[in-house]
């Protein structure tokens, strides 16, 4: 007979996996750490953390990005809350505040709605915390480096000497 | 390498605390000159291999992250300390910064003095500083190659008029030299430059002095506490080893180079019944007057691709706003240096949130920037303290920074935005947004600053302190006043010319 755990395990997964990862393309490696979290955290759902999900991208919302990258900034951020009380508490602050701001659940709100949503607690403290959180932690992913240009370590490719570190070609010809 | 080693109760050697710009050079010298010297280093010896380009490992692997309060710091723990981090840019100072009281007169809620020494008297120096450092553009060495940042703000520079820009005044090899490569513009140069073509003390002052035999490096040292004798002179250091183990080294004079911060706490951690207010305190001024320069970067959308984090993260540098002309609004003045920071930094630098923050960093590839260094002046209430209850892994009280901007430095932050959003807007850039942090930290400057009477400050023009004839700070701790020049080049300069003045007082056996 299966634990009361592995239950709930199974429980979140299929919740996330058919109604989130199903649309999105999650893949499920990132969503398991942050069910691992709701394990611990009976007050937060899945239906929370695919609220934050949605957060994570209508904070930064870039158009070649994957929903899977916001998925993992969010997985990052609630592993990183087991050894962290300040974020812990920040990541309960917003989804309470999600939550409370309508009777539906945020992620099931209009983009505009979110954005209302967002914009009422954006002067909060624990507001601007994930921001500055989803901000420092997406703007490191190889992911969204390659979907803005930014190819990050090149040392191995033997720095840019002979690759382009002085073709900058639309300069005014005075100049 | 054959490593000399000294004997703790060895009362011949000096102690350098610290082995970055001031320490590793002050060490250099002293072993160059014959002189027995133990370095005490609190962080580890990384080798080229170590470093990789990736700033948060390399952020792991030597950057200080013992527990601080207030202002943030962006320090090292490091052999090479912060020439591992530093951009590699080196200003001299001009004549009046170093005369900055007589030049500004009194400004308000200011401590302002003059340097007690003249640019006249620092330019051998200078000239000894930048050649063991390789500085390009100077004797005889090429400048540096011409990167898209350079070239840009090059061409924005022409738009609006100015005149006295380079690439060259960069301590980062344009062509091999001294047993260190050229520059493969690997672009990474914050996180340790990976290849050795950036000048740090790591590869080029360490070995050296270890290869005098008149030198021994002793990594993962922490100085907790500098001891006198009854009759006010220091007689040795106690410093925790890697296992927290104690030990106190004897020594004949001691020079201190830990950058600001830690520099002012194991001075005021060092108070005996003779000094009460800490070692070399009787001014009230160690801590006090703590500098960091105005700083701030512009950014803004160009019309076409820069990539500004291809090449050095800073490869050129204008001198035309560094003058001081009081009509500006404000005393003193600004460099404006190249910009290049990885997504990241800007994100960060760019701030906000939101469909209009992302749209912008989508133009991350042409992105133009530039970024200022000016004049800060001295404040006594920015100032370096002591925890009152809190203690770090060594029981030792935490430091504490105090700081917050001059009105002059918001001034001159309002002229340098207008100037530094017209330089990039006159190639088409849009959106400019500038950023004034409370800077990187990366500055740091004062607490422990020369003068020529003893109550104005710490130490004499020697970086000798007033009040302890063998006890030299040999930091940027030791500058009377910022000036707008990036420091390292001036801390370098002051290390080598206070190494002559060691050694010359040891044969006089005034030491």
């Amino acid at each position: 007979m299966p634990s009361e755990t592995t239950t709930r395990r199974r429980f979140l997964l299929a919740a996330i996996t058919t109604s989130t990862a199903m649309s999105c393309g999650f893949n499920l490696g990132v969503i398991r750490s942050g069910v691992a979290w709701a394990e611990t955290s009976p007050d937060m759902s899945s239906a929370s953390i695919k609220s934050l999900i949605h957060m994570a991208r209508s904070l930064f919302p870039h158009a070649g990005l994957a929903d899977d990258v916001y998925a993992e900034i969010v997985d990052g951020m609630l592993s990183a809350s087991a050894n962290d009380p300040t974020l812990d508490s920040v990541l309960r602050q917003a989804v309470n505040a999600l939550d409370a701001a309508s009777d539906k659940d945020f992620f099931d709100l209009s983009e505009v709605t979110q954005l209302q949503v967002m914009n009422s607690l954006s002067e909060s403290e624990f507001f601007q915390a994930i921001v500055n959180q989803v901000r420092l932690r997406l703007y490191s992913h190889p992911k969204l480096w390659a979907v803005i240009g930014y190819p990050g370590s090149s040392v191995e490719y033997g720095g840019y000497l002979e690759r382009g570190f002085n073709d900058i070609d639309w300069l005014p010809e005075d100049a | 390498m054959m490593a000399r080693k000294f004997s703790l109760d060895d009362s011949s050697v000096v102690v350098v605390i610290g082995s970055g710009a001031g320490g590793g050079t002050v060490a250099n010298e002293l072993a160059q000159k014959g002189i027995d010297v133990v370095c005490l280093e609190a962080g580890k010896r990384l080798s080229l291999a170590d470093v990789v380009n990736d700033p948060a490992a390399m952020d792991a692997k030597m950057g200080w992250h013992d527990p601080r309060e207030g202002t943030g710091v962006w320090l090292c723990k490091t052999v090479g300390g912060t020439t591992m981090r530093w951009a590699g840019i080196t200003p001299r100072f001009q004549a009046h910064e170093l005369k900055a009281l007589s030049t500004y007169g009194q400004l308000d809620d200011t401590n302002l003095i003059d340097w007690p020494l003249s640019l006249q008297e620092l330019e051998p120096y200078y000239d000894k500083a930048e050649f063991k450092m390789g500085v390009s553009g100077s004797r005889g060495i090429p400048p540096s190659a011409e990167t898209n940042a350079y070239k840009l703000l090059k061409a924005g520079a022409k738009k609006l008029g100015y005149k006295e820009y380079t690439s060259a005044r960069t301590a980062i090899n344009p062509v091999a030299r001294h047993g260190r490569p050229g520059c493969r513009q690997i672009g990474f140069c914050f996180s340790g430059c990976a290849i050795g073509a950036k000048w740090s003390t790591l590869y080029t002052e360490i070995p050296r002095a270890e290869a005098t035999e008149h030198f021994e490096l002793r990594t993962e040292s922490m100085v907790v506490k500098l001891k006198h004798t009854d009759d006010g002179s220091v007689s040795g250091v106690v410093y925790a080893d890697a296992q927290g183990q104690l030990h106190e080294q004897k020594a004949r004079a001691v020079c201190v180079a830990g950058n600001v911060v830690e520099t002012t706490r194991l001075l005021l951690n060092s108070a005996s019944s003779l000094f009460p207010d800490g070692l070399a305190n009787s001014s009230g001024q160690l801590g006090r007057n703590y500098m960091r320069h105005m700083t701030f970067s512009s950014l803004a959308i160009m019309p076409g691709e820069v990539n500004f984090h291809r090449g050095t993260r800073q490869s050129g540098l204008m001198f035309d706003e560094q003058y001081h002309r009081p009509e500006r609004g404000f005393a003193g003045g600004y460099l404006i240096e190249t910009a290049g920071v990885d997504p990241s930094t800007l994100a960060a630098a760019v701030g906000g949130w939101g469909a209009s923050a992302a749209e912008y960093l989508d133009n991350y590839t042409r992105m133009g920037g530039v970024w200022v260094t000016g004049e800060d002046p001295p404040q006594t209430s920015n100032r370096i303290e002591l925890h009152d209850t809190k203690r770090d892994q060594h029981g030792l009280p935490v430091p504490v920074l105090n700081y917050s901007f001059h009105e002059n430095s918001m001034a001159m932050f309002e002229h340098g935005k207008k100037q530094c959003e017209a330089l990039l807007e006159s190639l088409d850039g849009r959106r400019p947004v500038s950023t004034l942090g409370v800077g990187g930290g990366c500055h740091n400057m004062g607490v422990a600053r020369m003068s020529d009477k003893p109550r104005d400050g710490v130490t004499n023009r020697w970086g000798q302190t007033h009040d302890v004839k063998n006890l030299f700070v040999s930091d940027g701790s030791v500058f009377s006043t910022s000036a707008a020049a990036n420091p390292t080049l001036t801390i370098v300069a002051l290390a080598i010319r206070q190494a002559e003045h060691i050694a010359d007082r040891m044969t006089r056996r005034e030491l």
